[in-house]
């Protein structure tokens, strides 16, 4: 393993900048026998690893291919996005490739045929733990980036409701509580995501920071997010402004809307955040997550709702509910309503021996039994297919 | 010097079982101080009475067609002599198995039904065909007992010998009645099925009221009955309160003002809206087919709760009405 890194390394020094920026088959990746595959984008290789980068495609024979996102999309696309364990993966492999399956095909399709002036529609993708929901959001997402759309990420609303350090009260609203640090972080995110909008959006009311600051009407969108940025007081309304402007101007149809939110079971579930009397407070007082039940709502047009639920994170729910009523609750089910719900499932054989192919060509799977049929069924067996519990399990060999 | 020491070790535990091998180094001192049987009775042996042999026991000498009732005609304690089947009880230690039946204690403490097989019963069911009566013949199904006697009300009578024939156990008084045999509307029924409580039962759709309030069989039974005529009477009337019935104490989900009809209502709003149609009223957009559909998924879901069927059925109405597909 060590020769094989040893001989990478030049071979990445050699190949000059611009075979990056296309995209084309990156050589480093595969082992050395395959240097001399240099197919271009649209030709699939047979297996599980076409190098195309076009997240949409040909539709039902691209499922269970992998296809590559370009590592210079990943810090624009995602700064936050990411779970865990994948980014490690995009360290190790040095791509970020994901598989492409039937629950994420079947919301770019929808995606594709949307009708921009009916009111946005709402998607949840729900399942059982480690089926890839948010693997399935992130490929979405970067779907609508590539076709140019505004991205609203969240990508875990969890964190909005846990363990914030900061709590102020509202200057906006009495009643509501200000998390300047989640609102600060989320701030520098949607600026890095979405940089070429901010300048072409342009506020359409004053708002007043405070007796000194204000922001004019006519101004970018940029220096809302400015001044949540460096005023990190003011940051939880800076991200309420900037929804209400996103939500009322897509309508007119300048740009098209994504609003991805991960984990939205947290915004009507409940808090471990206290009030000053040691109260446990409600997900409703909280500023943030005000806003953005506001931002999931459909009476908005000109784009759409994709959300994941998820139990992993979430506070006071059972581990095995992984329904949508069941993580929703009432409240959140007669907020979303209607919605399409769409299962995310364990991998189907197909997918289950592409993944396995994937991590052999990347040489992940070390272990002398991994390649031959008993190792990829006491595989299957002990994953159950789950595509997380397989992640962990090759992990180790 | 050890192994002296270890067989008066040995002698001295009470449960022990000594090898033979031991029995021979026992010092003269430790045989003295235990008593022996034979030194405790003093007279000659022709004086003390003599001790029968033990008979072998009756099972030998039973028959395979013998008439059980007759060995155990009453509740007996089990007597390892009289039941001729090799059972063992016991909890089995190490490389061994249950304890045989004699001398066995468990078999001992536990209830046995040996005077209650299908023969004694048979034949204590002919003994008490002359105290019965006839069963009416024109009931002769379930359905047409259910029809015309629609309660039924159980009793138990119990039997001892003591020195009274009081028993406090006889005084209760089950009474069972199925709900649709009475004649309750919508609105009677939930409120029927609120106020008992615990006491009915959704599955068999059976309403069981057991009383042992008062002292006397006949004043229970009385008061039973008198329950349900208040319970029938009650639920039929409606008071002022209930107009305050929130949608947390419905027992099922309805569709009639909920949130979920105005969401899809404004939903759909909105859509006619864009497309520049703006003469059509709210009834006409909920009586439409997919609306329908629509309505029907929703209400399986929140009762039902999610299983794929209701979330499949579901996902498909939404699509036809937003027109995703």
């Amino acid at each position: 393993m060590l020769k094989r890194v040893t001989r990478l390394v030049p071979r990445a020094c050699q190949l000059d900048p611009g075979h990056f920026l296309h995209g084309g088959p990156q050589a480093p990746q595969s082992l050395a026998a395959r240097l001399d595959d240099q197919v271009p984008d649209e030709n699939p290789r047979a297996g599980s690893h076409p190098s195309e980068d076009d997240p949409a495609g040909a539709g039902e024979q691209r499922e269970g291919r992998h296809y590559r996102i370009p590592l210079q999309d990943l810090p624009t696309v995602f700064p936050h996005g990411l779970p865990r364990r994948f980014s490690l993966q995009v360290r190790t492999f040095n791509e970020a490739c994901l598989m492409v399956r039937r629950p994420a095909l079947e919301l770019l399709r929808h995606l594709d045929d949307t009708n921009f002036a009916h009111p946005a529609v709402r998607y949840v993708l729900y399942g059982e733990k480690g089926t890839g929901k948010t693997l399935s959001l992130c490929h979405v997402v970067h779907f609508c980036a590539k076709r140019d759309w505004l991205i609203v990420h969240v990508p875990d609303a969890h964190l909005w409701v846990k363990s914030s350090r900061g709590l102020l009260r509202s200057a906006y609203s009495r009643r509501r509580f200000d998390q300047p640090v989640e609102a600060a972080n989320w701030l520098k995110s949607f600026k890095t995501a979405n940089e070429r909008f901010l300048s072409q959006i342009k506020i359409q009311e004053t708002y007043m920071w405070n007796k000194r600051e204000s922001t004019e009407k006519g101004r970018p969108l940029g220096e809302v997010v400015e001044q949540g940025l460096t005023r990190v007081k003011n940051a939880t309304d800076a991200v309420g402004i900037v929804l209400k402007e996103l939500k009322s101007q897509s309508c007119s149809g300048a740009f098209r809307l994504l609003v991805a939110v991960d984990g939205v079971n947290a915004l009507w579930g409940r808090t471990t955040l206290k009030r000053e009397d040691k109260s446990l407070m409600a997900p409703e007082e909280l500023a943030l997550v005000h806003s953005l039940r506001k931002m999931v709502r459909n009476d908005w047009h000109g784009g759409a709702v994709v959300l994941a639920l998820s139990q992993t994170g979430s506070l006071f729910t059972p581990r095995m509910a992984c329904l949508p009523q069941e993580l929703l609750g009432k409240e959140g089910f007669d907020a979303l309503d209607p919605f399409v719900p769409i299962l995310v499932s364990n991998y189907s054989p197909e997918e289950f021996e592409s993944c396995i192919q994937y991590y052999l060509e990347n040489s992940w799977l070390q272990h002398e039994k991994a390649h031959t049929e008993e190792g990829k069924k006491e595989l299957l067996f002990l994953s159950d297919a789950n595509p997380g519990q397989l992640e962990r399990l090759c992990a180790y060999l | 010097m050890a192994a002296a020491a270890l067989s008066a070790w040995l002698t001295l535990q009470p449960g022990t079982r000594t090898l033979r091998a031991f029995c021979t180094s026992v010092s003269p001192a430790t045989r003295s101080a235990i008593p022996s049987p034979r030194t405790a009775d003093r007279r000659p042996r022709y004086e003390r009475p003599l001790r029968r042999k033990a008979l072998p026991p009756r099972t030998e000498k039973m028959t395979l067609d013998q008439d059980w009732p007759s060995v155990y005609p009453v509740a007996a304690p089990f007597k390892p002599s009289a039941v001729p089947l090799p059972i063992r009880m016991g909890y089995p230690i190490k490389r061994g198995v249950p304890m045989a039946k004699e001398g066995n204690l468990e078999l001992l403490k536990i209830p046995n039904f040996l005077h209650l097989t299908p023969v004694a019963i048979k034949k204590h069911c002919e003994a008490l065909k002359d105290f019965c009566t006839e069963w009416p013949a024109a009931l002769d199904s379930d359905e047409k007992c259910e029809k015309h006697f629609p309660i039924e009300v159980d009793t138990t009578d119990y039997v001892s010998a003591g020195p009274s024939i009081r028993n406090p156990k006889a005084r209760v008084v089950t009474l069972r009645v199925k709900l649709s045999s009475l004649n309750l509307d919508d609105h009677a029924k939930k409120k029927l099925i609120k106020l008992v409580g615990e006491r009915y039962c959704k599955t068999t759709d059976v309403l069981t009221i057991k009383t042992d309030r008062c002292p006397l069989k006949r004043q229970n039974y009385d008061y039973a009955l008198y329950l349900l005529t208040v319970l029938y009477h009650e639920s039929w009337k409606t008071e002022e309160w209930e107009k305050d019935k929130t949608e947390a104490d419905m027992e099922e989900y309805v569709w009639n003002n909920s949130s979920s009809e105005k969401n899809i209502l404004e939903t759909l709003l909105q859509m006619k809206a864009a497309e520049k149609n703006l003469e059509v009223n709210k009834e006409e957009l909920l009586a439409t087919k997919e609306v329908e559909e629509y309505k029907k998924s929703v209400v399986s879901l929140k009762n039902e709760g999610d299983n794929e069927n209701t979330l499949s059925q579901y996902k498909e109405s939404v699509k036809k009405l937003l027109n995703l597909m």
